[in-house]
């Protein structure tokens, strides 16, 4: 029940209603039990017809009715003709009309027309395409009506370029537009299949969709959808399915191979030397059935000698994709990746075109902030098309932008902040990339959030200190080459993806949330799956103030030599 | 901004404080007058109607005020023939009121008072050559009942009982230019929907498929000024959608990023002093229905009088918990 306004009456007007009430229950009551009791009886006859009509018309939900009615116009196939079933279902047609006036939301009353028309000798969909105008015309929402109107589409063969046009239509009569561009959404990929190859051959009809959106944007600045729409349109252009990188260390004799997204370890084929080699796939934590990276284990001494070389080849079957990685003698670890500019990982390649045609519409939100400067739309979109065009260029600007959504839109500023610190962390790894180093340095920028995390296997040290991070998530243990991390000043409670981290040397967590509580040592236990750990800083944290906590820490621990508290 | 935007404005005199023993009386109390107006004419989704009232009874620690026995015999008396439940007796089976007679009887521990392997087999017999499942006999398609067959499965401990791959297959055809999912391939995106297809995702451990940050987005836009939230953009905010799209954004690990303070006053403004109970917005007319969406809301913001709700199947965790039910979230 929607929308019932609780109205305060006299006890008179309620003692009417209540009579009211009570005979309309009456008769709804024998109405119901007539329908029941006929069908009971296996009755499919025109009586039945009226009885059901009656509840429908103002019940329409109630399934069960239609289902009887769908029996007896199945029965009326069989013993009429054709031409006087197409009259009952016409007529069916009119009673649901009607049902549909009264409530243009119930589901079993679209069914149910469906159903009939689909059914019907000779339906005519034109009429029903009208319908779905008309209904359209009273709310363009009605989802229950696109959805028919989808159906009615597919029967009749009308034509996408058609369909878009009545989209324009809609969008162009000015308000509450969601429903048309998302049915243009679904409408525009059929027309122009995006091919893998650049330059894509559906580019002039994407610019020109651009200006669609632009104008509506730019006319009614408030108008939610459109915003919603650019967002998708800026951000098309799936990434390739690709091995993004393989690792090769002799001293865990292991192999971990990163993935463009994430993937079931079965068909992952290990060929080394031109052998294939039976190991076992595991992701960083066994609850990831699905994940980007996958580590196996070589049988010991297989290539922990360093005066030899060794080609290994990761074959990811299902896709039909291989990647190579030799490691060569004196050399203790190897490791082959495409940058992340040449995955495309953070932004497409644009042309030329697409480039000009960005830079003026970023131009132009700019001047529409002047305009309207607690528009968050327009402040989200400037941050989307400078990400699009030069994300590191426009870093400064970027920071600015978000610092005026948290104010503009507070509601959201958490969503503000992790999706800041998702551009930063990007950031941060193509500035990696250019100066060739595995050092991950991202110290003061407000960090709510990792992520990404599966482009970091290479690094070796990690800074993140003074910012707000809360946790380190499971998936931290991707970073399977790490050797120092440094996170103090931060809020850190939890250090789950401290798992299993075989090269981790020096853990720096000064002045994070490490609790006390029942389950002190479950703050600190992941630490203790890290081999290599030697110095380990806890000060000003909750934790330290334990009594016995140095002594339970040092057995958790034994080979950390340095432990700070 | 946007002086156009659809919301309610919240009354000064608005409840502020959780009425929990009242929505307890409001519910123990309804349907024991059977010849209400309303009880009656909704008699087609009773067997919805009783796992709301069940299910935030047991989430208020009260289950014990309702009557196992005539609840039980309710269910065996709806099981027909084919294996399917219906709403009410006399009424005809479907997906829908299958899972609700599931949950009530998972609450009990009591599955087996209906014929289990009937169930399966009717859940089994619906699922379509596109993995698509049928809502009974008569064949309407929508994610909705993808998710009652496989949360009726899980239940039922059951899944392999369906083509999970395909079934898979057809909800992500549902997906959307926003991330989120409709009824059917090329429906527009719609919370109720979106809860039911993350929630299928979870639990076929499928939930790397979404695009948590872009549907986490549109969820997150939900909110209205009123701190309540709506189903879809341009829309009203309704209590039920504090259990739609907050269960969706839990389940997608991204909860965050809705302003809790504001949607808690938003729900606690939704509760009728007078009666007991909780309506879709302030000052209308409360039902079972809201109510136990305005308290699973609470209850996923972390309100600690109320016991913790799982996200994905909208039961008690304890309840899951002795079933082994532990769908998967994302963080």
């Amino acid at each position: 029940q929607h929308g019932r306004l609780k109205v305060k009456s006299t006890a008179q007007q309620e003692e009417q209603k209540r009579q009211e009430r009570e005979k309309k229950l009456k008769i709804f009551v024998a109405v119901r039990d007539a329908c029941f009791s006929k069908r009971k009886e296996g009755i499919w006859d025109d009586e039945a017809l009226k009885l059901t009509q009656q509840v429908l018309s103002s019940n329409p939900d109630f399934a069960t009715l239609w289902n009887y009615r769908k029996e007896i116009l199945m029965h009326q196939e069989t013993v009429k003709e054709k031409d006087e079933v197409q009259t009952i279902y016409g007529a069916e047609l009119s009673f649901l009309e009607s049902c549909l006036q009264t409530n243009p939301k119930s589901y079993g009353s679209w069914y149910h027309r469906g159903w009939v028309s689909s059914r019907m000798p000779k339906p005519d969909w034109a009429r029903e395409l009208t319908l779905c105008d008309r209904c359209l015309s009273l709310d363009e929402r009605n989802f229950h009506c696109w959805d028919y109107r989808r159906m009615v589409v597919k029967m009749s063969g009308v034509s996408v370029d058609q369909e878009l046009a009545f989209t324009d239509r809609l969008i162009g009569s000015n308000f509450s537009n969601y429903s048309s561009w998302h049915y243009r959404s679904t409408l525009l990929p059929l027309l122009h299949p995006e091919s893998p190859e650049p330059p894509s051959p559906c580019l002039k009809p994407l610019l020109k969709e651009y200006e669609l959106v632009q104008n509506a944007f730019f006319t009614d600045p408030n108008d939610q959808s459109a915003w919603f729409y650019y967002r998708w349109l800026l951000g098309r252009a799936e990434r390739e399915d690709m091995i993004s990188c393989v690792y090769v260390s002799r001293d865990e004799e292991r192999v971990a191979v990163a993935f463009s997204r994430p993937v079931n370890s079965v068909g992952l084929l290990l060929v080394l030397d031109g052998q294939p080699q039976r190991v076992e796939w595991r992701s960083v934590h066994p609850r990831f059935k699905h994940s980007p990276l996958w580590i196996c284990d070589l049988p010991p001494g297989t290539i922990s000698d360093i005066s030899y070389e060794h080609n290994l080849t990761v074959h990811w079957t299902e896709k039909h994709i291989h990647r190579d990685c030799a490691l060569y003698t004196g050399r203790t670890e190897s490791y082959c990746r495409d940058s992340a500019m040449d995955q495309e990982l953070f932004r497409s390649e644009l042309s030329v075109e697409k480039t000009s045609v960005l830079q003026s519409e970023l131009q132009s939100c700019n001047q529409l902030q002047e305009l309207e400067p607690l528009n968050k739309w327009c402040s989200l979109t400037i941050i989307l098309l400078m990400r699009a065009l030069d994300p590191l260029g426009y870093e400064k600007e970027m920071l600015a932008h978000f610092q005026t959504l948290r104010e503009v839109d507070s509601m959201r500023s958490a969503y503000y902040s992790d999706l800041c610190s998702k551009f930063m962390i990007e950031n941060t790894i193509l500035k990696m990339e250019y100066a060739e180093v595995r050092v991950f340095s991202i110290s003061d920028k407000n960090l709510t959030t990792l992520c990404h995390l599966d482009q970091l296997l290479l690094v070796t040290h990690i800074n993140l200190s003074s910012n707000q991070l809360q946790r380190l998530p499971p998936q931290f243990a991707m970073l399977q080459c790490l050797e120092v991390l440094e996170a103090d000043n931060n809020s850190i409670e939890n250090l789950e993806g401290l798992y299993h981290l075989p090269k981790l040397e020096e853990v720096l967590l000064k002045n994070n949330k490490l609790i006390a509580a029942k389950h002190h040592q479950q703050s600190a236990m992941p630490l203790a799956s890290c081999p290599k750990l030697k110095r380990l800083d806890l000060r000003g944290n909750p934790v330290t103030q334990i009594a016995n906590v140095e002594s339970e820490l040092a057995e958790l621990l034994p080979a950390v030599k340095d432990l700070l508290l | 901004m946007g002086s156009q935007v659809k919301d309610v404005i919240i009354k000064p005199d608005a409840p502020t404080a959780l009425m929990l023993d009242k929505h307890a009386d409001y519910i123990a109390a309804y349907g024991s007058n059977k010849d209400n107006y309303e009880y009656t004419l909704s008699e087609y989704l009773r067997m919805s109607g009783m796992y709301w009232g069940l299910t935030v009874m047991d989430l208020m620690g009260q289950l014990q005020r309702m009557n196992r026995e005539e609840i039980t015999d309710f269910i065996k008396a709806c099981q027909h023939e084919c294996g399917g439940i219906s709403a009410s007796i006399g009424h005809d089976p479907h997906l829908l009121y299958t899972l609700s007679a599931v949950q009530i009887l998972s609450l009990y521990d009591n599955v087996d008072a209906i014929d289990v392997d009937k169930v399966v087999e009717y859940v089994q017999g619906l699922q379509q050559e596109d993995g698509s499942f049928a809502g009974d006999k008569w064949g309407e398609i929508d994610t909705r009942f993808s998710f009652c067959a496989v949360a009726t499965l899980s239940l039922l401990g059951k899944m392999d009982k369906i083509n999970v791959d395909k079934a898979v297959e057809f909800i992500l055809s549902c997906m959307n230019f926003d991330g989120g999912f409709g009824c059917r391939p090329g429906s527009e995106s719609h919370a109720g929907q979106i809860y039911c297809c993350t929630g299928f995702l979870s639990l076929t451990g499928q939930l790397h498929q979404v695009n948590a940050d872009l549907l986490g987005w549109w969820l997150c836009e939900r909110q209205l000024s009123s701190g309540g939230l709506n189903g879809r953009p341009e829309k009203l905010p309704d209590v039920c959608y504090s259990w739609w799209v907050l269960a969706s954004l839990k389940i997608i690990g991204r909860i965050h990023w809705i302003n809790k303070a504001k949607l808690r006053a938003f729900i606690l403004a939704c509760q009728d002093e007078e009666t007991g109970g909780f309506s879709d917005r302030p000052g209308d007319m409360v039902d079972p229905f809201h109510t136990l969406f305005g308290v699973a809301g609470l209850s996923l913001l972390g309100e600690e009088r109320v016991k913790s709700v799982n996200p994905v199947l909208c039961m008690p965790e304890d309840v899951l918990q002795r079933i082994g039910l532990q769908p998967d979230l994302l963080s």
